[in-house]
């Protein structure tokens, strides 16, 4: 992922932009000079070891392409991508418009209320990764959860196993990873949205823009870049969904499928049936996707665009 | 400002750019090195025992402990790797493929994992019969080691028996003048009386992870058998579309809820205060590790009766769920120590009352004195000791263990569908395709009929 945007970073616009990025990048090496053992260690190197594992059999022969079409043949596999595209699908989609929607709001109103709002929003994010699926784990249950009117009457579910039944749990786990990572996401945008200068937003309103004109024809193009930053994250991270079902797994005692993500099917073929050189296979396919959605996004936003 | 006017002059910038890119790699070195610098590999101590424990076995660990205080003994609790998780295979792989780890014994609630942990790629088991004296696991039933034996050797002891007998409320069968079925028939036939006459009480449930064990494997329908080498996994056989038929029924009326007993929502509804269980086919370690300690039955209510017949078939044949083994690790630098635990907590460790072994001891003497302070037990309305006894020997033995978990795919092929409402009938198609789909990623041969 980041490898995608760093190189791209590096491509030169113009001869006077080269050159004077030749002297920007001494100055930048310094500042990335700390992060550079830890990219190679922990991004770079895992990634040629995976594409290594995904072309050799276990013994360490040439494989070819055999790891990905018996991976791909494997009967888990087409429902997982599935599920992990439907739920990316859902999340993305809600992300990008609610939080968007949610930023502009706040951004329209006096300092002091978006500031408890901001912190309110944030709140729900403070609870990260495996915690938060434990308190949506109760939050899910009709018998304790506090909102469980909501599941009764919206999700229709009067037991635990109703509310995570198979074509309910994209929705859910796109409900836990949007209140999860809504809130700092929201943050990030009305931050972006404090980089507009006052006075092109002063001069909209002079030419007899309205709040709705001012958001969604200045305010929205301006923070394009930001958008497609969080979109190329959250895709990266939404299709490599593991932690959600894997605790739901073990919560719910195995009704919901232990491979029901596909980075959840490479753990399985890795350490359950030994079969590292199929699971680096399938985390290629995953890298593969989430390095496609990027360059799509970032050629068609001019993300590294650095003139305007 | 003042930073960037310090690369006004030349000479300037680059001292300050040297400091910093010192101060990077220093950085860079530290770091990593700082992270790693408690990993280093102290050595196994020979003398040191290592036992992955699941929470229900937690107590003959620390006992175990408490008996031998010189022992430098390191308990770990894990899930047990029930309900079909791998969490094993996982750990073992991890462990084979860093060179060390492992630890020196397992208790596992899966009855299937020696079977996989005897063989490639895992290699994890070691043979115990050198480790336990001959004599000792004579005592063991046959059909119980038979279980443990891969490839002609025995990779480990049951801790206990997991035999599936009748459990029911005595106190509200009386109550209600219904007399304790004998057949699955007479069972399904009051599970429907039941429904109109006391609507809200239950016969037995089918939510668990485990539920085909229970109602396929004591009813010989044919999920696993091995055959010269081949899988044979039949769900359309009469022996599995029979039993279907008849729970169908017991489903749709209320009377055999998909849900779990391990969960609130049943605990509410069924357990406690609510006492709605009025009769429910499960293993013998449900004795008062469930009707007690989880759905807080009251004393003197529950007991057993005899697996159920189907109608008058003979041999009465019933399931299994469970009898969690004991398995020492092939790789433990003291497998003497390793073997010393694994007899004492299967042939010694034996309390009475409330503190009892939750499982039958599947170690013949064991049994015995677990029997005779059962016999005796004021939790129970009846001695439920004669019922669990003579289902010992009942198992059938035409299920045999495999080396993948069938619990997860009972789970969601079935459970899931049975909750949103389809019939066990309907499902046994799709439960049958999708077995097969598991035992052929795990590398078996596999007919259908």
């Amino acid at each position: 992922m980041t490898v995608t945007i760093k190189a791209t970073g590096q491509k030169p616009v113009r001869a006077q932009v080269t050159r004077k990025r030749g002297l920007g990048t001494m100055r930048g090496l310094p500042f990335v000079l700390p992060y550079l053992p830890f990219l190679v260690a922990f991004g770079i190197l895992p990634v040629a070891y995976a594409f290594y594992l995904a072309v050799t059999t276990d013994t360490g022969g040439w494989a070819g392409f055999d790891n990905f079409t018996r991976t791909v043949r494997d009967y888990r596999f087409l429902p997982a991508l599935e599920h992990i595209l439907l739920y990316t699908g859902m999340w993305l989609g809600s992300l990008i418009v609610i939080v968007v929607g949610l930023a502009l709001l706040l951004h329209g109103r006096a300092n002091r209320v978006t500031s408890t709002f901001r912190f309110l929003f944030y709140i729900p994010g403070a609870l990260a990764g495996a915690s938060s699926v434990l308190v949506w784990l109760f939050m899910l249950d009709p018998s304790v959860s506090p909102g469980s009117f909501l599941l009764r009457n919206v999700l229709g579910s009067h037991l635990f196993v109703e509310s995570i039944a198979p074509g309910k749990l994209p929705f859910v786990f796109a409900m836990i990873a949007f209140w999860t990572g809504a809130g700092g996401w929201i943050v990030v945008m009305y931050g972006a949205l404090n980089t507009i200068p006052h006075d092109l937003e002063e001069a909209a309103r002079v030419d007899g823009a309205g709040p709705i004109t001012i958001a969604l024809r200045l305010k929205l193009p301006l923070i394009r870049k930001w958008i497609a930053y969080m979109a190329i994250l959250a895709f990266a991270t939404g299709t490599q969904l593991f932690v959600e079902p894997q605790l739901v797994n073990q919560a719910s005692l195995g009704q919901v499928p232990d491979t029901w993500s596909s980075n959840q099917l490479a753990y399985q073929l890795a350490f359950r049936y030994g079969d590292f050189n199929g699971a680096a296979a399938v985390s290629v396919d995953l890298i593969a996707v989430a390095l496609i959605a990027a360059v799509v996004v970032v050629k068609r936003t001019g993300l590294f665009r650095i003139e305007d | 400002m003042r930073l960037l006017g310090r690369f006004a002059s030349p000479r300037s910038k680059l001292h300050w750019l040297r400091r910093s890119l010192l101060l990077s790699l220093a950085m860079a070195v530290v770091l990593p090195a700082g992270a790693c610098g408690d990993d280093s590999d102290k050595g196994k101590d020979s003398s040191k025992l290592t036992i992955w424990v699941d929470a229900v076995r937690l107590p003959v660990a620390e006992a175990y402990k408490k008996e031998h205080p010189d022992l430098n003994l390191d308990i770990v609790t894990y899930d047990g790797d029930g309900n079909g998780a791998t969490t094993m295979q996982t750990k073992i792989q991890l462990w084979n493929r860093t060179g060390k780890g492992w630890p020196d014994v397992v208790f596992s609630q899966q009855v299937n994992d020696p079977v996989w942990m005897a063989q490639k790629p895992f290699e994890f088991a070691a043979p115990l019969n050198d480790l336990i004296p001959a004599d000792l696991i004579s005592k063991w039933p046959a059909p119980s080691t038979a279980q443990c034996t891969v490839n002609g050797k025995l990779y480990c002891v049951q801790d206990n028996l997991a035999q599936v007998v009748l459990w029911y409320n005595k106190k509200l069968m009386d109550q209600f003048g219904y007399t304790v079925p004998k057949t699955w028939q007479e069972w399904a036939a009051l599970g429907s009386k039941v429904a109109t006459e006391h609507p809200g009480y239950i016969v037995g449930n089918i939510g668990d992870s485990y539920g085909h064990w229970i109602y396929l494997w004591g009813n010989q329908c044919p999920l696993e058998q091995l055959n010269g080498g081949k899988l044979l996994i039949n769900s359309a056989d009469s022996h599995c579309t029979r039993v279907a038929s008849m729970l169908d029924p017991l489903v749709k009326n209320g009377t055999l809820p998909p849900l779990s007993v391990f969960t609130p929502d049943f605990a509410g509804k069924y357990g406690g205060a609510a006492d709605k269980v009025l009769m429910m086919p499960g293993p013998a370690w449900y004795a008062q590790a469930v009707f007690n300690d989880t759905l807080h039955i009251p004393a003197g209510e529950i007991t057993a009766a005899p697996p159920l017949q189907w109608e008058s078939e003979t041999p009465v044949t019933t399931g299994q769920v469970g009898g969690g083994p004991w398995i020492i690790a092939k790789r433990s630098k003291n497998l003497k120590g390793a073997a010393d635990f694994v007899i004492w907590a299967t042939t010694v460790f034996n309390p009475s009352g409330k503190d009892a072994r939750p499982g039958y001891p599947a170690y013949g003497p064991a049994a015995d004195v677990w029997l005779k302070d059962m016999a005796t037990n004021k939790y129970f309305a009846a001695d439920p000791t004669p019922a669990l006894k003579g289902a010992a020997d009942k198992i059938w033995t035409g299920w045999h263990l495999v080396t993948y978990p069938d619990q997860p795919v009972w789970s969601n092929t079935v459970v899931t569908q049975l909750v949103a409402g389809k019939s066990l009938s309907s499902l046994m198609q799709p439960f049958g395709d999708a077995l097969a789909q598991a035992a052929q990623a795990s590398g078996y041969t596999v007919i259908r009929q």
